[in-house]
């Protein structure tokens, strides 16, 4: 599995990239295994405020529905469409073009509260041991 | 999203061959089965274009022997039993006094006296407890499920993979609901895919080598094409172990109902909508009083099948509601991998129940539009 180094991590297996207050948000590879064949997406609204650790999003496979968290807190400045059309954009490239939103991050300081690359493999290593 | 390993799970007989596969295991009530090898989506796909073979070996077969097996069934079972011809299967629902479905089951005619049943591993305790009850002292009634396992092979290209497998056995002369015996067990034409196909049920001990079979032919090319219009010749016969997970989505796709999802202990055949399963002609079976009197007062609720015009998928246990008012709950619902849609199936009041009405399922509280659709929802073409 690949977790990007540039990258940060939830716990509940999101992944975050930030350029300037702007943090993209998608799930990770790991947690795209898991769900499997991604058959639907719900976006958030754009302008739609987010909170740190509340559910934004959700992915569905065949069988399941999952919530999506928001690494931080802020507003939902865009989201991609695309995977409403093509929800298994999120299977085939989950750090790339099956992103789910991006956020103007409010907090600065909820970035250095997210894991690294490293500190997720830990913490993934431990979870599913 | 964590997998949970529990002290009473029940392994499949082929549980070896399914983690060689690389099967992706969940639970299926106390049953450890096989989810998907690769992927639900690609499993379905194979077994509506070429072939798939299933492992159904968690389901229950029971065996009634002897010189009253046949009248007695009869006075059981709600189908007419005594005229049902040996090498002949009949799908039917198991019934309480009140008209109330113990369990869906099909029951195989060996010969004059000697009768197969097959159930759903979920009810085969209660089904085995219930019966038993009614049994006479002419008629042996022997629960085999322990002993005997269940393969499906269900698509398109299982005519010749089948004819492969079974040389000695001439499979054509074998009609819909048709059976013939074989080595300790039997082959059926029947399945719960809605695509043509096989089940084959042997003693767990010879079961590894058919599926070993299968899918060693299976992976051969394709000698004569698989419909009319020439598709597959001398491509790949591509079959492939499939899972519990496509398994679902193709019965929903042919409007099958599943018990303990679209039926339970206190739904009758003619709400759920299987009228054709059960004789009322018949002068008596159990239950057959209450449903006679059900019908001539009219049902009040009733299955239905629907298709979602906004987007969301529905899930079981949703709410079903006729402008803003709850009129009913989602049994099963799921994307439709064939159709491309997300279709599902519910009880509602039965006056909301018509064909094209429009109806609101509540997902994540919001109401979104959906449409009754008639069943099945996918009918593969002749």
């Amino acid at each position: 599995m690949n977790f990007p180094k540039e990258l940060r991590y939830t716990k509940s297996h999101e992944w975050a990239r930030k350029e300037g207050n702007k943090v993209t948000v998608g799930i990770t590879d790991y947690a795209q295994k898991e769900i499997s064949d991604v058959v639907f997406v719900e976006l958030p609204k754009l302008q739609q405020s987010a909170q740190q650790g509340k559910t934004v999003a959700v992915v569905e496979s065949v069988k399941a529905a999952f919530d999506i968290y928001a690494p931080v807190t802020g507003k939902v400045a865009k989201t991609n469409t695309q995977l409403e059309s093509d929800p298994a954009l999120v299977n085939q490239d989950c750090y790339g073009r099956g992103w789910f939103y991006e956020i103007e991050m409010l907090n600065a300081a909820e970035w250095d509260s997210l894991m690294t690359a490293e500190q997720y493999e830990k913490n993934l290593k431990q979870e599913i041991k | 999203m964590s997998a949970s390993s529990e002290a009473n799970v029940r392994s499949l007989p082929l549980q070896d061959r399914h983690a060689r596969a690389g099967a992706r295991f969940g639970a299926f009530g106390e049953w450890n089965v096989p989810l998907y090898y690769t992927s639900i989506l690609e499993e379905h796909k194979a077994v509506r274009t070429r072939a798939g073979i299933f492992d159904i070996s968690h389901m229950g077969e029971f065996f009634f022997r002897g010189s009253g097996a046949a009248k007695f069934l009869n006075n059981l079972l709600p189908r007419d039993i005594e005229s049902q011809k040996p090498g002949r299967a009949l799908y039917m629902p198991l019934l309480r006094e009140d008209g109330t479905i113990v369990d869906d089951i099909i029951v195989y005619r060996y010969s004059a006296d000697e009768f197969l049943m097959i159930l759903n591993a979920g009810n085969i305790e209660k089904d085995y407890n219930w019966i038993k009850r009614w049994v006479p002292a002419d008629v042996e009634f022997r629960n085999a499920s322990d002993e005997l396992g269940l393969l499906a092979l269900q698509g398109p290209a299982t005519e010749e993979i089948a004819a492969r497998i079974f040389p000695e056995i001439d499979l054509k002369s074998v009609a819909y609901y048709g059976f013939l015996k074989w080595n300790n067990g039997m082959i059926a034409r029947t399945g719960y895919t809605g695509e043509r196909g096989f089940e084959i049920m042997a003693p767990h001990k010879d079961l590894v080598a058919v599926w070993d079979n299968i899918l060693d032919v299976g992976a051969g090319p394709c000698a004569r094409p698989t419909n009319d219009a020439g598709a597959h010749r001398g491509a790949p016969l591509h079959c492939v172990p499939v899972g519990f997970g496509a398994r679902d989505t193709l019965r929903l796709e042919a409007g099958m109902p599943l018990y303990g999802h679209d039926m339970n202990d206190e739904i009758t055949p003619l709400e759920l909508g299987i009228e054709w399963a059960i004789d009322l002609q018949k002068k008596s079976f159990i239950g057959h009083d209450a449903l006679l009197k059900q019908k001539q007062s009219g049902i009040t609720k009733k299955l239905i099948g629907f298709e979602m015009l906004d987007r969301g998928i529905p899930r079981q246990g949703q709410e079903i509601q006729k402008s803003g008012k709850k009129i009913g709950e989602v049994t099963s619902g799921s994307f439709a991998p064939t159709l491309e849609k997300n279709i599902g199936l519910g009880y509602v009041a039965s006056e909301n129940s018509e064909i094209g009405s429009e109806i609101e399922i509540m997902i994540r509280e919001k109401s979104l539009k959906s449409r009754v659709v008639e069943l099945p929802f996918y009918r593969r073409s002749k």
